[in-house]
């Protein structure tokens, strides 16, 4: 008798665990993204969406300062405003520089040499003037454009200690680097708070801190620019841990005129029209967010040869993955044996690494 | 004492199939849980980084949103795909990017601080972390 109800209570110990583990299965599965103490936010700012994602035990921490670094810098460097800083510099053509924007400026003007004016932050007047600043955005004037353009250049700008004086008629937009900048300061609070493991998105500006929680590399989708709302046509994917990915393409923010012609908004300031140097897409991988950032504009008004000569003698340290209107794929190659893409390397003669 | 004996065995073998039935149950939800929440695509809505609500793309439907400073989108669930119809925003960019309906993809309103995203399993093997754009 007293085997038999052991046996009997020995099943139904075993049924029960059987069940709760079951369920807890289940239940598990479902949210077994990322580990238990990661943190992600969404924030609306610098016109664009937000994630900022952290773990560790002081990925809270972590995640609210850098929140509150993007509202810090978006309040300071905003073209457009009236009270930021760059705000009020535009409006009274002169101004002293904080800590921040002297660092970007200084920033601008390295790369506005380097780039042989491929990125000049000059741009904004003529940025107003197509309506990719607030407004309407359409076709001005030739004889507009060629007024407006006279005017821009860097070669303009004064810097005198930290004051910032601009040129007759010239206002500063600090926006093509402004994003690569923040994401550069939210690493720094990632490891100064000592998060783990942690990834940004500013508005599709990725930088990526370690790597995932489970120690794999971060995956980053790059968009294909002839379907940039389609999430699963990509140009392909670069895995990388501690390196900023960033896109410029004149898909982001375009406008079409009755011809059904489209203009988008990176600007070649040698014609004043919107940049056609044969390339759809230019990536920029590097460590450096900010430097990553004000490539990716540079390159991609280049074009294609310029791009990969620069590459090859800029001395600076960067990757890139780009795409010419003709289809083809370049990819340098440093990070080559991290990107994968399903289209490009079947068709084999279109992909190319560039050494 | 073997009539006994035979009672014995009679009740755990009524034990055995009453367990066996119990670990079927189990492994059914199981399964059950595991197929619906990998193939049920929802719309997630979040505003201002607050997420208010998931639909079912297996379900057709309108929804009035409210955005933030009191602007409103009206999101439309239709053949397992997801748009927005109407918006009161400046730029109507929400309008313009069209249905989407595959993992990943989102709808953004900016003035109004709304994203529609499709949430699920995406099925495709590619398990992207982060889209660059």
């Amino acid at each position: 008798m007293q085997g038999g109800k052991a046996v009997r209570n020995k099943l139904w110990i075993i049924a029960l665990v059987i069940v709760v583990l079951c369920t807890c299965s289940c239940t598990h599965g479902q949210g077994a993204d990322g580990s238990d103490d990661t943190v992600q936010r969404e924030v609306f700012a610098m016109d664009t969406v937000m994630i900022i994602r952290a773990t560790g035990k002081t990925a809270q921490t972590a995640v609210d300062q850098a929140v509150a670094e993007i509202n810090r810098l978006d309040a300071l460097l905003s073209a457009g405003s009236g009270q930021s800083e760059i705000g009020m510099i535009n409006l009274n053509g002169e101004g002293e520089l904080s800590e921040d924007a002297l660092f970007l400026v200084r920033r601008s003007l390295e790369f506005y040499k380097s780039t042989e004016g491929a990125y000049d932050i000059t741009v904004y007047p003529l940025m107003k003037l197509w309506g990719f600043a607030g407004g309407n955005a359409a076709v001005p004037e030739e004889g507009r454009i060629r007024e407006v353009l006279s005017q821009c250049g860097s070669d303009k700008l004064r810097l005198d200690g930290n004051r910032l004086i601009l040129g007759k008629s010239q206002s500063i937009d600090l926006g093509g680097i402004a994003k690569g900048y923040t994401s550069d300061r939210i690493m720094k609070i990632f490891e100064d708070n000592g998060v783990t493991s942690g990834m940004v998105s500013l508005g599709g500006n990725v930088a990526c801190y370690r790597t995932k929680p489970d120690g794999s590399l971060w995956r980053c989708g790059i968009t294909d620019p002839e379907k940039p709302d389609d999430s699963t046509s990509l140009l392909g994917i670069v895995s990388v841990r501690d390196k900023s990915v960033i896109t410029s393409g004149g898909y982001e923010r375009f406008f079409t005129d009755e011809s059904g012609k489209k203009y988008h908004h990176i600007m070649d300031m040698k014609t004043g029209y919107p940049a056609d140097s044969g390339l759809l897409s230019v990536t920029i991988i590097s460590e450096d967010g900010t430097l990553a950032d004000g490539l990716s504009t540079a390159l991609f008004v280049m074009g294609e040869e310029k791009a990969v000569d620069f590459w090859r003698g800029s001395g600076y340290s960067f990757d890139f993955v780009m795409l010419t209107a003709d289809g083809r794929l370049l990819v340098s190659e440093g990070i080559a044996d991290s990107f994968e893409s399903s289209t490009a390397q079947s068709l084999n003669s279109r992909f190319r690494i560039v050494r | 004492m073997n009539n006994s004996n035979k009672k014995k065995f009679a009740g755990i073998r009524a034990d055995i199939i009453v367990v066996a039935l119990l670990v079927l149950v189990g492994a059914a939800i199981a399964l059950g849980v595991f197929l619906f929440s990998g193939k049920g695509k929802t719309a997630e809505v979040r505003i201002d980084g607050k997420i208010c609500a998931r639909y079912s793309l297996s379900q057709d439907r309108s929804i009035r949103l409210s955005g933030a400073g009191g602007g409103t989108n009206l999101l439309v669930i239709k053949n397992g795909e997801a748009y927005i119809a109407e918006a009161d925003c400046p730029d109507g960019l929400c309008i313009r990017t069209g249905s989407i309906s595959r993992v990943g993809q989102s709808v953004i309103c900016l003035p109004h601080r709304i994203v529609v995203e499709i949430t699920g399993d995406a099925g495709d093997g590619n398990d992207i972390d982060v889209f660059v754009k």
